[in-house]
């Protein structure tokens, strides 16, 4: 992510976004930002379902030094131990403390597992509930079905592979 | 948003995407419920409406609010700031807004998915402004603070929106006021809340405040967002 009024203020802050979505891309992800979004956001995102590829791009990363902060979200466990393999470090942590308040509002956890994968919650419970079905009756594939859940979320952090998962056991 | 009952054909697309349950079929035709309407345009942008029934419309004053709260490719044009947050901790190693010694907090109310009215903030701010918490100044929340008591406009409380992320930081040691206003409001608001904690690590020393928040009866989750320090203004 480019900082805004620092990095933003460089002519080749652009490029340098550009190269590490051409990274990102290189390595298959599960879901990354459409293209459109690579020319004015000043973040790129996108998702990957194993850590041994993120270790990987992080490598690559490392060694191309652009200057640009790199954010890594998922088990910290995980990604401490491959922070360490590569002499990285970490440098500032958001905690997550988890959901407060009226609790007895949300659907049900099957369906937050999927849902909140969009940070932005983009992505309805209702329309986790139709494709379920659609999927039970035999109307679209699971694989489909994920990629229909991820349409909404615009930046591209919806993992598709997960939800594949999620759907598998829930129709299973 | 709108839908125009003269096109409408009924097949539900809009119910089925909406996040916050706001559209139904009545006479198999769509309609919009008003006040649970947030103004994302989820429905516009992914519907596929057959009939192109679903239109945007321009919004008047204080209902204009609810869209960049709400619709995730819209820019604050009352605040002046793009998006429903701020980089956060993003950035901080470019940035330097969280320091050591300093926790960040970020409380998302009617996240995950639900939604909240506005009115909401003010159960916070007015506490946090008690404890003298540094809101953060590029917040869209922050702007919308009219004293320094922490009330917001009243003509815009009964707006709902999708989520509102409240930034703020504090010295670490007062961690625990701010974990008891957290405490007080999860028992007495009408919708739910996500709540963020930021902070800098420092180098071999073991992750931050983890045993502070277990003190206090609050857990972390076994992931997180960790800003690998690879910036530089």
């Amino acid at each position: 992510m480019l900082a805004a009024g620092i990095n933003d203020k460089y002519s080749d802050s652009r490029q340098k976004l550009l190269k590490i979505a051409e990274i990102l891309n290189q390595y298959n992800p599960t879901n990354i930002m459409p293209k459109a979004g690579w020319k004015f956001s000043p973040t790129i995102t996108a998702t990957f379902s194993d850590i041994e590829t993120v270790k990987e791009i992080l490598k690559v990363l490392k060694k191309e030094d652009l200057g640009v902060s790199i954010v890594v979200s998922g088990l910290i466990s995980e990604i401490e131990k491959v922070l360490k393999e590569l002499g990285l470090n970490l440098h500032t942590i958001h905690y997550s403390l988890g959901v407060f308040g009226k609790k007895e509002l949300l659907p049900p956890d099957k369906i937050l597992e999927i849902t909140t994968m969009c940070g932005h919650h983009c992505v309805s419970r209702n329309s986790v509930e139709y494709y379920i079905k659609l999927i039970k009756q035999g109307k679209i594939t699971i694989e489909k079905a994920a990629k229909k859940l991820a349409r909404p979320c615009v930046c591209g952090i919806f993992n598709t592979d997960r939800a594949i998962e999620i759907l598998t056991r829930l129709t299973n | 948003m709108y839908i125009n009952r003269e096109i409408c054909t009924g097949c539900g697309q809009c119910v089925i995407v909406c996040p916050v349950q706001a559209i139904r079929l009545v006479d198999n035709k769509a309609v919009i419920n008003e006040d649970k309407c947030v103004e994302c345009a989820i429905c516009y942008r992914n519907a596929e409406c057959p009939v192109k029934a679903i239109r945007s419309t321009r919004l008047k004053w204080p209902r204009v609010i609810r869209s960049p709260f709400s619709n995730v490719i819209a820019t604050h044009k009352i605040t002046g700031i793009p998006g429903r947050g701020t980089e956060e901790m993003k950035t901080n190693d470019v940035t330097n807004r969280f320091n050591i010694g300093e926790i960040g907090f970020s409380i998302e109310l009617g996240r995950p998915g639900v939604g909240t009215y506005l009115k909401n903030i003010e159960l916070f701010t007015t506490q946090l402004t008690k404890i003298g918490v540094a809101f953060e100044p590029e917040s869209p929340v922050t702007a919308l603070l009219i004293d320094d008591e922490g009330h917001i406009k009243k003509e815009i409380k009964n707006e709902k929106v999708l989520s509102v992320i409240i930034e703020f930081k504090i010295p670490k040691n007062k961690v625990s006021e701010v974990l008891g206003v957290i405490k007080d409001i999860d028992k007495k608001i009408d919708t739910v809340f996500s709540v963020g904690i930021v902070s800098r690590i420092i180098e071999n020393e073991k992750l931050p405040i983890i045993d502070l928040l277990k003190q206090e009866g609050f857990n972390i989750r076994p992931n997180a967002k960790i800003n690998i320090g690879l910036g530089r203004p």
